[in-house]
């Protein structure tokens, strides 16, 4: 309890308060505006930083890590932009809705449960952090192929397109991540002598085109239709009766984050995909997502954020970051002579909960900054088309530019846009292509790397406890529904039988 | 014949007074504007952090900005174009890993060895190999005589970077069978060594300072010419008969042209500033200490070393592609 104590007395502090402040006000600015990233916002303070104590100056990086993905949401509802990776799934009813001219309400949602699902995920951090260590340190290669499996038993169903066409899509992700050098066999595959392919193709890029430019280029086909203005509804807050729709989903997707969030390797992101899923799969409404539900925003946006304070469980215990932004987090604390590894939690207790309380003062923070701002964004909605989105191009060419300063990159957005927008018209959704990108190298690397461990004897997968439960859950999240149909025919069947006898 | 020649020689001793007199000006003047460190990798992680550590520390011994600038791909080979398309004035400088001369010896870059000029050495940290605390394996005989009767599982990061060399290097010399588990990172396989899903694997210290200190893991030998400070018991793979070297190290090189009086001026701010506490605490945190740091003439030699030796493995054991 100490320690807890010491870790919160940070919030006494005003230099603390005021940089963590100043870290939240930039996160939410930089994960808006797409073409700068909250990776590359953390490693311009770096150099900053070090003039604070370790604690603020961790704790600083800290917030910025928690609004920015946050404020990614902003630009996936408002433009189908999502700012950053985790936000991706926010985009698939988040957009529909602004069209529809609910801006205000999806914002307003998109910051609710984001908070929401912070400050949960914390307080587990806060009561179980070290045993949530020892769970992420006990997730080796077999566990993380059966997670994948697991996370791709949703393809057919994460979008309500034809399943066919979601696993067609979801193939094509997987084949965008075979590009660059193989792990495993270090053989470059796909790189076509293009030296910036060679560490793979980066996830922004896709993002974006498949995202904005290809919603550019079908805006650009109804350009000369008239359209109806949309009303100023469009500012208006979530409702009441909204909360009550959507509470279980946000408890479920809290749920959801702080343990994926907790696991090594894209975390929030991955989070984000499976609390979009479970939430249509809970849902009444699951058939109408996509077309803006807002159950469709609440369980990413909770999802996600849970998941971004539990990635700091892996990067201060093992060494190991669970996105960009983490990874440079951890280099701000080798800057301050913090040796990350599970003897940290040993040594230096305290730092862990000033971080969570650092992250908590971010979260509200970003509340207040969410709903006041929301209703000011939302007014983004109401610009004409012929003049947002032109706007919005650029914004993209210089979004997907700025990941690493290259143009290979803005080609590889604009290829991706074509394609998103053909595939669109063929009805083919991009939640299951980005699902495809996202587990891609995982599944194929673990599953490598495993069979190395298990003397390439698949059978010894069995041996694993949480390896075994994930494929359970993969099963389940596959055949659940066809068995359970397949009973109730039985049972029909029976009682039509039994009628007649 | 006569008149043109000593017209010739006339314009010649004239130029060179006059490029001589620009250089001395210009090195007085050097430098004037800020000077970029190219790093290959995105944000975070070894290279890219100690980059900007060496950028701050640097930035305050001159009048200019000293920055990083991330130029990601290629293994190193899109930093390596973007260098040689600048000139050669001292105001691009790269910072360089062994990922950059495997890149070379592959013939992936536009940049051969001799094309570079180290100017100075930021870290120099052995690789050295590494087992569980509570394993059968006390010392290196025993983990030899094992992977001469059986195989090693051994982690590292990708096919074909240092650390997969440097495994094969050993496994050869010890004539030992390793089958090679490829990680991410170095803590993704210090993870997987403490779960025990590897035997044994080739890690920094610098990532495993604490376990080692707690005897979670035990250190059999080090790949290097001496032994560490840090760890005096453990014994070299030299003194165990195998010339087996590698270590990961990070120092920061200009394009071979670069005028040397420029050069001595880089190599003296950078080495003032990593003399300075802040880069000193900075190294003590990641387990290392000041032997780390190097000037241009021994950082030089050990990249020409350093690329001599990795050729010759990755020939002899067929890495080449």
């Amino acid at each position: 309890m100490e320690p807890i104590l010491t870790g919160l007395s940070i919030l006494a502090d005003p230099i603390a308060i005021a940089v963590i402040l100043l870290g939240t006000i930039i996160g939410v600015l930089v994960g808006a505006l797409p073409g700068l990233s909250s990776s590359m916002a953390v490693a311009l303070l770096l150099p900053f930083t070090i003039y604070l104590e370790p604690i603020p100056a961790i704790s600083m990086l800290a917030a910025l890590y928690c609004a920015g993905t946050f404020g990614g949401s902003i630009t996936a509802i408002l433009i189908n932009a999502p700012g950053a990776p985790p936000a991706a799934a926010t985009a698939f009813d988040g957009y529909p809705m602004a069209q529809n001219g609910e801006a205000g309400r999806a914002l307003g949602m998109a910051a609710v449960s984001s908070v929401i699902g912070g400050i949960l995920s914390l307080i587990v951090m806060v009561l179980a952090a070290p045993a949530l260590a020892r769970i992420a340190h006990s997730f080796g290669p077999p566990e993380y192929f059966a997670l994948a499996i697991f996370g791709l038993s949703m393809l057919a169903s994460i979008s309500g397109k034809s399943p066919v066409k979601n696993l067609i899509g979801g193939a094509l992700g997987l084949l965008i991540a075979t590009v660059g050098v193989d792990l495993t066999t270090g053989v470059e595959r796909f790189t076509f002598g293009i030296p910036q392919l060679y560490e793979g193709i980066s996830f922004i890029p896709i993002l974006i085109g498949l995202f904005a430019v290809a919603e550019l280029l079908s805006q650009a086909d109804v350009v000369d239709r008239a359209m109806d203005r949309i009303t100023l509804k469009a500012i208006k807050l979530p409702s009441r009766d909204d909360f009550k729709k959507v509470w279980k989903t946000i408890l479920r997707s809290s749920g959801i984050g702080t343990f994926i969030g907790i696991l090594p390797a894209e975390g929030s992101t991955m989070a984000s995909m499976i609390g979009y899923n479970e939430a249509r799969r809970w849902s009444r409404n699951g058939d109408k997502f996509g077309t803006g539900e807002i159950e469709g925003i609440a369980g990413p946006e909770a999802a996600n954020n849970a998941a971004t304070g539990g990635s700091m469980v892996p990067t201060l215990a093992l060494g190991i970051p669970g996105s960009a932004t983490a990874a440079v987090i951890l280099g701000g604390l080798q800057i301050h002579g913090i040796r990350p590894g599970s003897y940290l939690f040993e040594n230096q207790p305290e730092l862990l909960y000033s971080i969570f309380a650092a992250m908590l003062v971010a979260n509200l923070v970003f509340l207040v900054f969410g709903l006041v701002g929301a209703r000011l964004f939302s007014r983004i909605s109401l610009i004409p088309r012929t003049f947002l989105w032109p706007t919005v191009f650029a914004l993209c060419v210089v979004g997907a530019y700025g990941v690493n300063q290259s143009l290979v990159d803005v080609t590889i957005m604009l290829i991706a846009g074509f394609i998103g927008f053909w595939l669109k018209r063929y009805g083919f959704g991009a939640a299951p292509i980005i699902m495809g990108v996202v587990l891609g190298s995982l599944v194929e690397n673990s599953l490598a790397q495993s069979l190395i461990i298990f003397d390439q004897d698949a059978s010894r997968f069995l041996e694993r406890p949480i390896a075994l439960g994930f494929f359970l859950l993969a099963f389940l999240s596959i055949f659940a529904k066809p068995l359970s149909n397949g009973l109730k025919g039985l049972k029909r069947r029976r009682a039509v039988n039994g009628g007649h006898s | 014949m006569r008149l043109p020649m000593k017209h010739g020689y006339i314009i010649a001793s004239v130029t060179t007074a006059i490029l001589s007199v620009s250089a001395s000006t210009l090195a007085a003047d050097f430098p004037s504007e800020p000077i970029e460190i190219a790093v290959h990798t995105s944000p975070g992680g070894g290279t890219d952090t100690t980059a900007r550590m060496v950028a701050l520390t640097t930035k305050e011994q001159l009048d200019s900005n000293v920055f990083v600038q991330n130029r990601k791909g290629g293994g190193g080979s899109v930093a390596m174009s973007y260098l040689s398309e600048q000139s050669a004035d001292g105001y691009t400088v790269m910072a360089v890993t062994p990922t950059h001369l495997f890149t070379m010896m592959r013939g992936n870059a536009p940049l051969s060895i001799d094309d570079i000029q180290g100017v100075a050495r930021a870290t120099d940290d052995p690789i050295i190999v590494m087992v569980r605390g509570d394993s059968d394996y006390q010392t290196l005989d025993q983990l030899v005589e094992a992977g001469q009767q059986g195989t090693i599982k051994w982690g590292g990061t990708q096919v074909g970077g240092v650390d997969h060399i440097a495994a094969m290097s050993f496994a050869d010399a010890a004539d030992m069978t390793v089958s090679y588990v490829p990680f991410d990172s170095g803590a993704e396989f210090a993870a997987a060594l403490s779960r025990g899903d590897i035997d044994a694997a080739g890690l920094n210290i610098s990532e495993t300072r604490d376990q080692i200190d707690a005897g979670e893991f035990r250190p059999l030998a080090v790949m290097a010419d001496e032994r560490m400070g840090a760890l005096p018991d453990v014994p070299t793979l030299a003194e165990n008969g195998m010339d087996v070297s590698f270590s990961t190290v990070r120092g920061y090189v200009v394009l071979k042209d670069t005028p040397s009086d420029r050069l001595k001026i880089l190599e003296e701010a950078m080495l003032d500033g990593m003399a300075s506490d802040r880069y000193q605490e900075y190294l003590q945190g990641i387990g290392l200490d000041e032997s780390s740091i190097a000037g241009a003439e021994t950082w030089d030699q050990q990249l020409h070393r350093m690329y001599e030796a990795g050729e010759k493995t990755m020939t002899e054991l067929d890495l080449m592609q």
